[in-house]
């Protein structure tokens, strides 16, 4: 049986083998033989070496722990497409998204305004936290959809911007 | 227990420090009543307590944060006592003063000694005229921009503005040029207003790369006042502590005696009641500035407990009641190590924005001298409304490096999956050599941790690994699918087995 994962922009095939031991996975060169010890926890053996990992699918996605290392893997979907991770919006280059549902604070830029990247272009309070956003590209400021004090989620652009090439 | 201090405590707070003030409780056979919003119907806190009580919406003001309905609580519900927590209403001089009106106990400090204490400002002046060192700034609160420009220049930049109510970093701001200084005055009054409905924000001198440390005292209705050694809480993330231990590396016997007596001053001349912290900066040269008491349990007092064998808890409600300082406590000393990771919902990975979600694995470690004080568990939904402090983990052993090295294996056991938390940045943080040397400054993250890149390759594979044995389980149910899922499982292929045996080659 075969399955592929992504994680940001790396997709990874594994295969499952039934082993003498085990349950055996194939990714690319290496191999690893692995039990579910618990509910949600596995051990995995690797080169002799055996790690504890805890693992839970939920959606479109497959969390997993590795020595505190969190991993969120993504499970291609039926028509081979991938959903974007929770939040996610790491592709789209010409929108600023809020971080998580929140408030807007302060706008710190305007329509029309020339943004370098990484420019700080608005405020959003979460969390009693203010966290700014700064500009995945250069470009000019196209749209701003929302004011200063409005509550705002993970779906809608804040910015939209006019990328230059 | 011959007599119960209290009939029954409500407990106006939520998440672990509400989890951790009912366990105390409990041993001292008093009823918990939990009170709650509706975002935390379902909360550790509520399922702890003996019996719960729902007090509004999410929105902390209009829950957590609302005085008259937690009092009326209280009071239709036989409550003698009232314990706040740290955060919320745990500063707020008005919440002692309501509790008196409608004759319950607050279990903490007179509501005199919060107002002194809980404005910077008057409570560097009052400390400073009693031969306590602070550090030079202005004395009274900031009105205009010219104010605050003429303060910051008399002092010298860099300059840090701090909220006049202030705390846990809430409103406080660096400011190293005079271009910063009117946008950095007004993001801190709107955290400082949004933090604790007051604006009122002011200006002192940056001391450059000092350490935090920080005595924990204890006060009683009799006359009696002592501190319980230190705690250094250097290492921090946008003035929001992430490691704290004791003791610190930095102070010699003589130090610490000195800083420790200054620290018992300070509540003495405040009028201070029950547990308190004094927090001090020490600089390079060794001096150190009075910079605030904290009138409230800390977030940190475990690392206290574990050195010390005390229950600050169990002693904020005995002296609450009208009990002298416990013997065991006057003659406390220092044993081993400890240290504390606070467990923030973030995603270190990602500019430590906050995460959010459902927790869908949750497992604690256990050991000797490993322990955990939680507010979550499986199941529990981590919104936006709160803060993001999820649970702490406190460890200690005889020696500074062995407790580093418990820490670091009791984060990789500590899982929780569905969020995004800090552990693996702890530990990162807890391996660097400048920890493991006890170089804690303030600066310690910015200086160490900034280049911090997360090496994911190795574990990449064995996630995707795992995670494909973990869907064999229900492919269909979580809606996505294998390639060629068609063919056999292996369950099916895996030949004979027995649960707890190991299958002959």
């Amino acid at each position: 049986m075969i399955n592929q994962f992504r994680y940001q922009d790396d997709l990874i095939e594994t295969e499952i083998n039934s082993g003498p031991g085990g349950i055996e996975v194939t990714v690319g060169d290496e191999q690893f033989r692995i039990q579910e010890i618990l509910p949600g926890k596995y051990e995995a053996f690797h080169n002799g070496v055996k790690r504890t990992v805890c693992c839970v699918i939920k959606g479109a996605q497959a969390f997993v722990d590795i020595d505190g290392i969190l991993l969120d893997l993504v499970i291609p979907s039926d028509d081979g497409g991938f959903t974007s991770g929770a939040g996610g919006h790491s592709g789209e280059k010409d929108k600023i998204y809020a971080p998580m549902p929140g408030k807007i604070v302060k706008l710190l830029v305007k329509e029309g305004d020339k943004v370098e990247q990484k420019q700080p272009m608005v405020i959003v309070e979460a969390m009693k936290m203010e966290n700014q956003v700064n500009s995945p590209s250069a470009g000019v400021v196209k749209k701003i959809n929302f004011k200063d004090g409005e509550q705002v989620g993970t779906e809608v652009a804040i910015i939209e911007l006019e990328i230059e090439f | 227990m011959s007599h119960r201090l209290f009939k029954k405590i409500l407990v106006a707070n939520r998440g672990e420090i509400a989890v951790r003030v009912m366990n105390a409780c409990k041993i001292l056979d008093i009823p918990a009543l939990a009170v709650y919003s509706t975002a935390d119907k379902d909360a550790v806190h509520v399922h702890t307590a003996n019996e719960a009580v729902e007090i509004g919406p999410p929105s902390p003001r209009e829950s957590y944060l609302n005085i008259d309905r937690i009092i009326d609580v209280a009071v239709g519900n036989n409550c003698d006592a009232i314990h706040p927590g740290y955060g919320f209403l745990s500063e707020n001089p008005l919440f002692p003063e309501a509790c008196h009106k409608a004759g319950i106990t607050f279990i903490g400090p007179p509501s005199d000694a919060m107002k002194l204490l809980g404005n910077k400002i008057q409570s560097r002046i009052k400390m400073s005229t009693a031969g306590v060192p602070i550090i030079p700034g202005m004395k009274t609160a900031g009105v205009d921009i010219e104010m605050f420009e003429k303060a910051a220049e008399s002092a010298g930049y860099p300059i840090l503005i701090k909220a006049a109510a202030g705390g846990g970093g809430k409103g406080m701001r660096v400011v190293q040029s005079k271009e910063e200084l009117q946008s950095s005055v007004e993001a801190a009054m709107r955290e400082a207003k949004n933090a604790f409905n007051d604006d009122t924000v002011y200006l002192e001198k940056y001391i450059e790369n000092p350490r935090h440390i920080e005595f924990q005292v204890i006060a009683d209705n009799h006359g009696n006042a002592i501190h319980l050694f230190e705690r250094e809480c250097s290492v921090q993330r946008r003035h929001q502590k992430i490691i704290e231990e004791t003791p610190s590396t930095a102070l010699t016997p003589a130090l610490r005696a000195q800083m420790g007596s200054a620290a018992v001053r300070v509540a003495t001349i405040a009028g201070y009641r029950n547990a308190g912290t004094v927090e001090f900066l020490l600089d390079k040269n060794g001096s150190f500035y009075f910079l605030e008491m904290n009138t409230r349990i800390q977030v940190e007092h475990p690392v206290t407990e574990m050195t010390t064998g005390a229950d600050l808890v169990i002693e904020q409600i005995r002296i609450a009641a009208n009990e002298k300082i416990s013997d065991y406590l006057i003659k406390a000393s220092q044993r081993g190590h400890a240290i504390e990771c606070r467990i923030y919902a973030e995603d270190a990975e990602n500019n430590f924005l906050p995460s959010s979600g459902e927790i869908l694995y949750y497992e604690e470690p256990v050991g000797p001298g490993i322990r955990v004080d939680s507010g979550i568990t499986k199941g529990s939904v981590i919104g936006v409304d709160y803060d993001p402090i999820l649970a702490k983990l406190i460890v200690h052993a005889p020696t500074r490096d062995l407790a580093i090295s418990k820490m670091i294996c009791a984060l990789k056991d500590y899982k929780i999956l569905g969020i995004k938390t800090s552990r693996r940045f702890l530990i990162d943080a807890l391996n660097h050599p400048e920890f493991k040397a006890g170089k804690t400054y303030t600066n310690f993250i910015e200086k160490n941790m900034a280049d911090r890149a997360l090496d994911i390759e190795p574990a990449l594979e064995l996630a995707a690994a795992v995670s494909s044995v973990a869907m064999m389980k229900k492919p269909q149910a979580s809606g996505a699918s294998s390639v060629k899922s068609k063919g056999i499982s292996p369950w099916q292929t895996i030949g004979s087995w027995e649960i707890g045996m190991r299958i002959p080659k």
